[in-house]
């Protein structure tokens, strides 16, 4: 199974949002993947995440969010990071705005791997380490080499 | 009612509690609270570590969270370092869960879960 470090394109990499609103942010980091050919219908795969972001919180406290839908619109899985300085309000549970934001896209096919990755990211982002690491990052190979060092 | 407490575990019967507990949400339009709580000081084999055991339990919620966004259910993910119980109760209290609902073949003492809740609690066989 690929890692975290294999499914983030350096292009996806959005160190200085610009947007305050989720939606919007959404809407940046979709835009990166749909260049790459990795979402190939955008507005089919941004209808999944938005009904995914009324139905629940994607928030998962400590500044993270992590947006994520498996539709046909994708042909592989594929991650986006973006980071505000601001911070993003996304529902978490613990009440505090997201600053770093991974979006994940899979295809519909791909349950386990989609399930697996989300897991695996979820887990690296708890770690204190990790979300320095990320905050303090100055550019997109910063972001890869935070991920490459902590993922086992 | 309007939340339930789903606590996740690592075990055969979990798919099952989890439909029941999706199934019911569903019908009653109520929102799931998905609790999975990693126990550092439980026994575990050999080769593995706490950051697998956190691993799998992140799996285990964003398995239950796929499928009650399937149904169309309302869910949140909690995940807990510590001991199972306290935390289970404590985070039902907090989040004024109205029902918790469990595994029968969990690693929960159920007469204490029982004992000590105050909420009406379910386990599915």
């Amino acid at each position: 199974m690929a890692k975290i470090s294999e499914l983030l394109p350096r292009s996806a990499i959005v160190l200085n949002l610009q947007s305050k609103e989720k939606f919007e942010v959404i809407g940046e980091l979709v835009r990166p993947l749909v260049a790459t050919g990795a979402i190939t219908e955008e507005s089919e795969f941004v209808s999944a995440i938005v009904r995914r972001e009324n139905m629940e919180s994607t928030g998962i406290g400590v500044g993270v969010a992590i947006p994520h839908a498996r539709t046909k619109a994708v042909s592989s899985i594929v991650l986006a990071f973006g980071r505000s300085d601001s911070g993003v309000d996304f529902n978490s549970l613990d009440g505090k705005p997201s600053h770093l934001i991974f979006l994940i896209a899979a295809p519909e096919e791909q349950k386990t791997e989609y399930i697996m990755t989300l897991a695996r990211l979820s887990k690296l982002l708890r770690k204190d380490e990790v979300r320095i690491g990320l905050n303090k990052a100055g550019s997109s190979d910063d972001v890869l080499r935070v991920i490459v060092q902590h993922e086992s | 009612m309007q939340r339930i407490m789903l606590y996740v575990e690592d075990t055969p019967g979990m798919a099952t509690a989890a439909a029941w507990a999706l199934r019911l949400a569903r019908d009653m339009s109520c929102r799931v609270f998905a609790l999975s709580v990693v126990d550092p000081d439980a026994p575990r084999r050999r080769d593995t570590q706490t950051s697998d055991a956190e691993e799998r339990a992140w799996s285990q919620l964003y398995e239950v969270e796929d499928d009650a966004f399937q149904k169309n259910v309302r869910i949140s993910l909690l995940l807990e370092t510590g001991d199972p119980l306290p935390k289970l109760i404590g985070l039902s209290t907090s989040y004024d869960a109205e029902l918790i609902v469990a595994s029968a073949d969990c690693r929960l003492t159920c007469s204490e879960l029982v004992r000590q809740s105050n909420r009406p609690v379910v386990f599915v066989k």
